[in-house]
């Protein structure tokens, strides 16, 4: 307002004359010691559980850090260790028809044979494309490799007869007291109806044909001896089931080596497969294969007669258009559980992304305008309460409404030719789930920006009408960095709600991701796929856990209590 | 038609505030006051008479119910950085460093200067403010006293016509105040800025002001006295201290005060009127 009356000249030489003054403040601040620094990095990691670790090795307090390693670190381990032992009994009681609860150590080799397959299958993909020198030191590698398996599997075999056989006279002897005991008591039981039924067939000579009471109390004996025989029967039966238990008790020598027979033989089926792949379904040979009948189609088309040359040159043609086929084949790989994580962390950061990108400028309007907030909250509270479930066939059906064939529309044509998320296969069924967590996770980004919005400090507000900001300068100068602590809070309950909704998403779009992944291991119904499941159960519990410590982060980062500038 | 007498000129000033059992609550009423161009008048009076109110009404940040204020010849409307306000809290924005709380108001008031003199400007008032080392600390790295040296040089760096102090010590111990006192003192000689001081600190009052004006007990508040000081500028405070008339003007000053405090009102409707400002 008062621009015009400043001249800069004058304030230049003023600032000759004064700018030297001494300044009564104290001098440079001391540089903060290393130990304070890693404190502070840690404490906005939200990592304060090794605070004590790191003040310990400074020597500080050791008692009080000691007790507080206790209290932070001890403790939860021995939660957590007490937590898989109570694991190891449940599971032992919970049995099902598709199998016993998995226990921990299953379940841990469940995730190693889940990660031995990720691994195996990237190994079909390279052995695929490999060519030349390279292929061929790889097909050595591989036979070196089976030929070293043959006397081990032929080892492990006979060892598995053997134990089997050993087993089964484990059984016999753990059984066979049993047996014997079910024999006696089976011979006594026989013997004695036996008797009982003599004696009623004799009883039954003596009795006068007008003796009413004689006949019913004969009845009463029948039914007496019918009642016996039952209760024999019942005990029989309680023996064999006894019999039976023992028979099927598990035995762990025999599963132990069972296991190990397995893995050998899953790893030659790997290596059978693997030498296809560097020879029979290799791309690189089945090209040049292709181009060696390619010639001689061609010099079959040269030699042939006039009759013939249609025939043939159709034939040179065909062939040419395979080889090009053959030159862009893939190998198609089976998706694994490493792959569908990537792909469910890619689906629910482009869902958050839409919603943070819908929330955010509704929030600021509406935290802005008592207007808007009066025609948002209606719109608000009713969508808020919707469930996920109800959103994803709404969006599955738009989504597939816009790309009616996937193949040949030309946005997932072009998604799928981009260099890195082109592998990911962005579909409808994708875009569905990621939209249904975008509807499901943008209100609290939004309630929450409104809210910070709303309640920016009297005092900044005022500072802003002292200065005369324009509305730009206000809201990115006061308005939002005064609420971005707000913001931030809302974005990570949005995270935590969007994760949990996807995997739903995902289990009923078929959108290849965790969620799928455990939808087809409910429904192929392996033997290993209840411990797969458990496995999964961890990897959203983990993945779930590093995201919200990521928001938490940068949560603590914007907020201005403490200096964002500081670590 | 420029009277320098009359560089700010406060006519008839009411604030009212609606009552919703009886008529409006006139927290001011009748407040009038003429300033000279340069001049340092303290406003002083007891908590709950209205100095605030005047203060945010002169900085445009409360309505006027009636009468006017102008500065310089034209009538103000609403806040503008021709008035510079330090509020009682720093009020700085916690999440910009002191530098660049100074540069967003540089900013705004030289639009056409080049980033090296607006640079220059910041740098020169924070220096000036005894913040030469620290222009680049964030509020939370800084004392209250820091904080609101930085206030301070954020109003002056505007070039205000006028600058409004807003109990700018009153949170502040008093080696702290005393030598913040000293500052603002001494940049005002400097500038020569019209400048008014609302205290409730006697000594405060005569030690930095030309003229004291001395307000009524609320409500219908307005100006009870005016006294004119007879020390000359710059100030030393012994010197000011040891003046044959010091204890005397104190001594009115203070009699003022207790006089307005015999007849004081109601307790609530202080509260209320502190409440709305």
């Amino acid at each position: 307002m008062d621009s015009g009356g400043l001249s800069f000249s004058n304030l230049t030489t003023k600032f000759e004359t004064t700018m030297l003054r001494p300044t009564p403040e104290k001098t440079k601040t001391p540089s903060v010691p290393f130990k304070y620094r890693l404190v502070k990095a840690i404490d906005v990691a939200g990592l304060n559980f090794l605070t004590p670790v790191v003040r310990l090795c400074f020597g500080e307090e050791p008692r009080k850090q000691l007790k507080d390693i206790g209290l932070y670190i001890v403790i939860p381990i021995l939660a957590m260790i007490f937590g898989v032992c109570g694991w190891f009994v449940v599971s032992e009681m919970v049995v099902t028809k598709s199998g016993k609860l998995p226990n921990p150590s299953e379940t841990l080799a469940a995730a190693g044979s889940i990660w031995d397959f990720h691994v195996r299958e990237n190994d079909k993909l390279s052995a695929f494309e490999l060519t030349g020198a390279q292929r061929d030191a790889r097909m050595a590698a591989v036979e070196s490799r089976l030929k070293e398996l043959e006397p081990l599997e032929e080892e492990i075999n006979k060892e598995v007869t053997e134990e089997g056989k050993r087993a089964e006279e484990r059984t016999q002897q753990r059984t066979a007291a049993l047996e014997k005991k079910y024999d006696e008591v089976k011979k006594e039981l026989d013997s004695a109806a036996e008797e009982r039924e003599k004696a009623l067939k004799a009883k039954s000579e003596s009795i006068d044909k007008s003796d009413v009471d004689a006949k019913k109390a004969y009845i009463a004996d029948v039914r007496k001896h019918r009642k016996a025989l039952d209760v024999a029967k019942e005990r029989l039966r309680d023996l064999k089931g006894r019999i039976k238990t023992l028979k099927d008790l598990k035995d762990d020598k025999l599963a132990a080596v069972l296991r190990k027979q397995t893995q050998i033989a899953e790893e030659r089926q790997y290596l059978g497969k693997m030498k296809d792949q560097l020879t029979k379904t290799n791309r690189d040979l089945k090209v040049a294969g292709a181009k060696k009948k390619l010639d001689a189609d061609l010099a079959a088309f040269y030699d042939a007669e006039p009759s013939k040359m249609y025939l043939a040159a159709s034939k040179f043609v065909k062939g040419e258009s395979r080889i090009e086929k053959l030159k862009s084949s893939e190998y198609a790989k089976p998706s694994t559980l490493p792959f569908q994580i990537k792909r469910s962390l890619l689906c629910v950061f482009v869902g958050f992304f839409i919603g943070t990108a819908i929330a955010i400028p509704l929030g600021i309007m509406c935290g802005l305008s008592k207007t808007v907030m009066a025609a948002m909250t209606p719109i608000v509270a009713l969508f808020k309460p919707v469930s996920p479930i109800v959103w994803l066939p709404v969006c599955l059906i738009i989504c597939s409404a816009m790309i009616p064939d996937p193949d040949k529309h030309f946005f997932t044509q072009w998604m799928w030719n981009l260099p890195i998320l082109g592998k990911y296969q962005i579909n409808p069924a994708f875009l569905a789930s990621a939209c249904t967590v975008a509807l499901c996770s943008l209100w609290a980004t939004m309630t929450n920006t409104a809210l910070g919005v709303a309640s920016v400090d009297e005092d900044h507000i005022n500072v802003a009408r002292v200065l005369r900001l324009g509305f730009w300068d206000r809201l990115f100068k006061i308005v939002l960095p005064s609420a971005l602590p707000l913001v931030f809070a809302g974005l990570r309950i949005s995270l935590g709600v969007g994760w949990m909704v996807l995997i739903a998403a995902e289990l009923l779009s078929s959108s290849e991701g965790i969620g799928k992944y455990v939808w087809d291991q409910f429904n192929n119904g392996g033997s290993r796929s209840f411990a797969n499941m458990v496995v999964v159960v961890f990897v959203v519990g983990i993945i779930g856990l590093i995201l919200d410590r990521m928001m938490v982060v940068f949560q603590r980062l914007v907020s201005f209590d403490e200096s964002p500038t500081a670590v | 038609m420029k009277d320098d007498n009359k560089y700010v000129e406060i006519f008839n000033l009411v604030k009212a505030y609606p009552n919703p059992y009886g008529d409006p609550i006139r927290v001011v009423d009748g407040f009038e006051l003429n300033i000279r161009k340069g001049e340092i008048i303290s406003i002083i009076g007891h908590s709950g008479c209205g100095k605030s109110t005047v203060l945010t009404m002169v900085a445009g940040l409360n309505e006027i119910s009636h009468g006017s204020i102008a500065v310089d010849s034209r009538e103000i409307s609403g806040p503008g950085p021709d008035r510079a306000v330090v509020f009682q809290s720093p009020c700085l924005l916690p999440w910009m460093t002191a530098f660049n709380n100074v540069m967003l108001g540089v900013k705004k008031v030289y639009p056409h200067g080049t980033e090296q003199q607006r640079r220059e400007i910041c740098e020169y008032y924070l220096s000036a403010v005894g913040l030469g080392n620290s222009m680049d600390k964030f509020p939370g790295e800084m004392s209250g006293g820091m904080q609101q040296r930085v206030g301070i040089a954020r109003a002056i760096a505007l070039k205000p016509k006028m600058l409004l102090l807003d109990e700018p010590f009153g949170r502040l111990d008093s080696l702290t105040r005393m030598e913040l006192q000293d500052v603002v003192l001494e940049i005002l000689d400097r500038e020569k800025v019209t400048t008014m001081v609302i205290t409730h600190d006697v000594d405060e009052a005569i030690y930095m002001s030309d003229r004291v004006c001395m307000m009524t007990s609320g409500p219908n508040s307005k100006v009870g006295k005016l006294l004119s000081l007879p020390f000359g500028r710059p100030r030393k405070r012994a010197e000011v201290l040891e003046h044959p008339a010091y204890y005397e003007l104190r001594g009115s000053l203070v009699q003022f005060l207790e006089d307005e405090s015999h007849d004081s009102p109601a307790d609530e409707v202080k509260e209320s009127e502190e409440a709305v400002a």
